[in-house]
């Protein structure tokens, strides 16, 4: 009913007469629609990629190198402060050491006054250089 | 550690104290510590090279007690700086600075 209401045309018999409410285009039609790939060829070439990316990285490996001698400069320092300092402390483990050793040779002595033959302080070596004593402990009084 | 030095003044030779002062003793004790290693490569028995440790025991702490007297308070802060750094140079930069340029190597 609304339609007819809607669309009347003066003098219509029937509703078959009704003017046609199409949706088509306007006139002279749409304009043309671009559906063509445009895809430009302008940037940087392949060699200039390349070329780039070599650069980054060289650049990145150059300041890797240079970290490299910053550290190592550091590690220098810190050996030979070390290597300075080392007799001294030797020194001293060495009085330390003496002192022990000797205590130790005296009660060597002391126990084994009855073993014939035995010689205090003896290595069990036959290589003739001096090795510390092997007993497992570094320092029993520590401990 | 209350302080670098003991109840007479002398310092005591602590890992601080002795890392601080690890270029000064590079410097200057070096031919009593190259002796004392010479003798312990020819023999390793610490029985044979106790007249040479005792040379390096002698420099090191007079060099010690000599650097302390000299620049009290620059070394106090380096020593101070290293025990809270726990003998990290690179983080003890400002007071090695000022440690060097008061107790210049001789």
């Amino acid at each position: 009913m609304t339609e007819a209401v809607i669309r009347k045309k003066p003098g219509m018999a029937s509703v078959k007469d009704m003017p046609i409410l199409q949706d088509g285009p306007p006139p002279g039609g749409f304009p043309p629609v671009r559906y063509a790939r445009r895809i430009p060829n302008k940037g940087p070439s392949a060699m200039a990629i390349f070329l780039a990316a070599f650069g980054a990285f060289s650049y990145g490996m150059y300041q890797v190198g240079q970290g490299n001698k910053i550290r190592r400069a550091l590690k220098e320092e810190k050996y030979a402060a070390r290597r300075a300092i080392l007799p001294v402390l030797q020194a001293e483990e060495d009085e330390r050491f003496v002192k022990e050793w000797k205590k130790y040779l005296e009660y060597e002595a002391e126990v084994m006054k009855d073993v014939p033959g035995w010689k205090v302080g003896e290595s069990v070596y036959n290589s003739g250089k001096w090795m510390p004593p092997a007993t497992g402990e570094l320092r029993p009084d520590v401990w | 550690m209350a302080s670098a030095v003991d109840a007479v003044g002398n310092p005591i030779p602590t890992s601080t104290v002795l890392t601080a002062s690890a270029k000064n003793i590079g410097i200057r004790c070096m031919p009593e510590n190259v002796e004392f290693l010479k003798c312990k490569k020819k023999d390793p028995n610490p029985e044979k090279c106790l007249d040479k440790g005792k040379e390096v025991t002698r420099c090191v702490l007079g060099l010690l007690k000599d650097l302390h007297q000299r620049c009290t308070k620059e070394m106090d802060e380096y020593v101070g700086c290293m025990y809270y750094h726990t003998n990290e140079f690179d983080l003890c930069r400002k007071e090695q600075e000022a440690f060097e340029k008061s107790c210049p190597f001789k």
